[in-house]
């Protein structure tokens, strides 16, 4: 039976994996994202959940017990934040090049130094070019939903490609929402059981990644990026099915907050959406025109479904939770694939990048008020700068004298 | 009762007539002549059987076994990080258990082998071997030493002797024996601290019906194990490629080498010689120590004296540190 229950995103997260039947689970642990761990670990102990629980000695460890055990044939899940993230990138290509479909929970977390508990999305954006999908959820149950539907898109023998199911620390984390928890065989309709096509397995041998020599290098490489034009196509369709089956309303790429008659908007990804939206309420009553766009998925990067909600408005900001020191833009990193996404349409938004809640802090609703005046201006000018470090440079401060 | 997931008893050898034939370490590689470890992975293949799955992480055994299209294993075999072995091991062993518990998968266990270098098992790798082993996985971990990074062009390891020419330990004017420093004791990093490993044991190519039943001994437990496998390497030890055997005979009867067993606390030594011969007698013939003046053999004489009053164990050697050193 379907259950209504008030969890904060690590306990969705830690109950989507028991939903989707996870097998073989490799935990280490860094905050925020041990809390999903510590949950896995009571439902393992307590019976609720059949899965060899392994405790790694290391993020890297993790990350390889996960693509072993999915090598082999289980379906596993590990999880991380902040510099173990980063600790682990060794591993994230062999996963991916290995065509392993495990799942890795992030919630995130600003990185050293400044020691700092924070969210950012900085950790794990440095791992985006890896070939794992990644996207971001807003609300605990989102990270559940995501959970169960990241298995379904990465297993799929069309695809076959591991997953970041990253959720902001804290801000989702670590705050409960009231949510959705489905009933058990309802899931197992949604997901069948993992099968993979070429598993480690002595009736059946198999070599996975011998050597190969320069000249054979693109034709491998070619294949991962091939699973990535299959890939919308297959998000299209899980996200459709349940929608369907649980009564959802998930856009697969873009969620749209206001945007059909907006001339301007904040484009971003993750739990910052929330107070966007509050700010947008506020703003339309002033009479300002203004939408906002979320990213659900930054892996794949939904080209086409960006073109076609931001092509709708005059000026775009990014609002940026990750650093691109020296970067394009002097910003952060959306913006970059963002410009190039619109670059080829005719008529075509001024982008610029806002750099806010860096280290975790609060994006506040002055901030977007003061991003929303930014950008009404750059429709007046016809111009922007290609990046605004929010409150530390003048046409911010100004906004809010 | 929960199923038995391994109830195999592989046999132990009396004779290499009694070896099976059947080879699941095929041509296809490209290792050197006279190659050590290739020579390893042929006599572990034929302990273990087809049963088994066999984990490369980067190295020789990686790089010169394996090329897309023409890979000489006839079991599954899977490339592994240079840093991950155990690791990767650990993930397949978990999956096997419960998908045999689930009855997903109908077989038994397979053997899970990891065939991992010197530096993949106790430099880079150390850590995940380690926890591969604190954690008891159903797994066995092989350390085929051929005494250097060998793969990235013959660089000093933990796994190095004292005295090695590498090319980063070269002699020079300043640093005249090449290499200062004394080797790590592979088996004692396992042997002293994992309570769920029973069995450590240490094997040469010079005795290959040995090496062979240590490795079936190693697999017939239900838990983790550690096999020592001394491999010399041509390339890198710069000796006559037809000579690989002789080597590792030397080694043995000079007491470089000792073959022996850890089964639950108790030590049993192999082929131990009634003398040993100097040191002197197995280094001759490799040119990497052909610099070495008879100081240094002489300290490595005394190195060799101390351990070979109880190999195996943590004893005291005659050896200062860098900083030491005056
Ligand atoms: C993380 C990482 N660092 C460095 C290397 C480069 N590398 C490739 S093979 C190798 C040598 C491996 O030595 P060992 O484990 O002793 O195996 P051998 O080549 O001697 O058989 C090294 C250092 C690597 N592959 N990965
Ligand atoms: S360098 Fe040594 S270990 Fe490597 S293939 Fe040649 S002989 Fe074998
Ligand atoms: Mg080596």
């Amino acid at each position: 039976m379907a259950k209504e229950v008030f969890y904060s995103g690590c306990a969705a997260a830690a109950y989507g994996a028991k939903d989707a039947r996870v097998e073989v689970i490799s935990s280490y642990p860094i905050r925020p994202y041990t809390g999903i761990m510590m949950e896995l670990s009571k439902l393992v102990a307590n019976g609720e959940l059949d899965a060899e629980f392994v405790h790694g000695e290391g993020e890297h460890a993790q990350v390889s017990i996960a693509y072993g055990a999915s090598a082999a044939g289980a379906r596993a899940y590990t999880g991380s934040s902040g510099v173990g993230v980063a600790y682990a990138m060794e591993c994230y290509s062999p996963a991916a090049g290995g065509r392993l479909p495990c799942q890795m929970a992030i919630a995130d977390r600003a990185l050293d130094p400044p020691g700092d508990f924070g969210s950012e999305h900085t950790d794990v954006m440095g791992a985006r070019d890896q070939g794992w999908i990644m996207g971001w959820a807003e609300s605990p149950q989102e990270v559940y939903d995501n959970t169960i539907m990241y298995y379904r898109i990465g297993e799929d023998h069309r695809v076959q490609l591991p997953q970041f199911c990253c959720q902001d620390g804290y801000f989702v984390s670590h705050i409960p929402g009231r949510m959705k928890l489905e009933d058990q065989k309802a899931v197992d309709e949604f997901l069948p059981p993992y099968n993979p096509p070429h598993p480690l397995d002595p009736n059946r041998p198999v070599n996975h990644g011998p050597q190969i020599f320069p000249d054979q290098g693109s034709a491998i490489n070619v294949q991962r990026a091939v699973a990535f034009d299959e890939i919308e196509s297959v998000i299209e369709e899980v996200v459709k099915d349940y929608n369907k089956q649980f009564g959802r309303k998930y856009s697969p790429f873009v969620d749209e907050y206001m945007m059909d008659d907006a001339e301007i908007a904040f484009f971003l990804q993750g739990a910052h959406a929330r107070t966007a939206r509050f700010a947008v309420n506020h703003l339309r009553k002033q009479g300002v025109k203004v939408g906002v766009a979320r990213l659900r998925f930054m892996r794949p990067f939904p080209t086409k479904a960006i073109q076609e909600s931001l092509s709708k408005v005059k000026a775009v900001g990014t609002v940026e939770t990750s650093t691109s020191y020296g970067g394009q833009s002097r910003g952060g990193n959306i913006i970059h694939e963002t410009r190039s996404a619109l670059y080829p349409l005719d008529k075509r938004p001024i982008v610029t990048s806002f750099m806010a809640g860096l280290g975790g802090e609060i994006v506040t609703l002055n901030e977007f008020y003061a991003m929303a005046k930014v950008l009404s201006d750059a429709v007046k000018t016809g111009k922007a700068n290609d990046s605004y470090w929010m409150n530390f440079e003048k046409e911010v401060l100004d906004t809010h004298k | 009762m929960a199923k038995e997931v391994k109830t195999q008893n592989l046999e132990m050898a009396k004779s290499l007539r009694q070896v099976t034939q059947d080879e699941w370490y095929v041509p296809g590689h490209r290792t050197c002549q006279g190659c050590g470890p290739a020579l390893v992975y042929k006599l572990v293949s034929k302990a273990t059987g087809p049963n088994s799955i066999f984990l490369g992480p980067t190295g020789c055994m990686y790089v010169a076994n394996t090329s897309y299209l023409c890979a000489p294993f006839a079991y599954p075999w899977m490339h592994t990080q240079i840093t991950n072995g155990g690791a990767v091991a650990s993930g397949i062993e978990a999956a096997y258990q419960v998908l045999i518990r689930k009855g997903k998968y109908k077989g038994e266990l397979p053997n899970i082998v990891v065939m991992a270098g010197d530096g993949g098992a106790i430099d880079i790798g150390l850590q995940a071997m380690s926890a591969m082993m604190y954690r008891g996985h159903d797994a066995l971990f092989i350390m085929y030493d051929n005494e250097s990074y060998a793969n990235t062009g013959i660089q000093t390891s933990p796994a190095t002797p004292y005295g090695a020419n590498t090319t980063f330990t070269p002699p020079g004017k300043a640093v005249p024996e090449g290499k200062v420093l004394f080797p790590k004791d592979a088996p004692q990093l396992v042997i002293g601290a994992h309570p769920a490993v029973h069995y450590v044991a240490t094997a040469s190519v010079a005795y290959p019906v040995d090496l062979i039943n240590k490795v079936r001994k190693a697999l017939n437990y239900k838990g983790p194990a550690f096999l020592h496998l001394h491999a010399p390497c041509p390339k890198g030890w710069l000796f006559d490629a037809a000579k690989t055997v002789e080597i590792a005979k030397l080694a043995i009867q000079t007491g470089m080498w000792v073959n022996y067993e850890w089964e639950k606390g108790e030590y049993t030594y192999q082929h131990t010689p009634k003398e040993y011969k100097p040191v002197k007698e197995y280094m001759k013939h490799q040119y990497r120590f052909n610099h070495l003046t008879d100081a240094h053999l002489a300290k490595m004489q005394a190195f060799i004296d101390a351990k070979l009053k109880a190999p195996g164990k943590p004893i005291a050697v005659p050896v200062q540190g860098p900083r030491e050193q005056a």
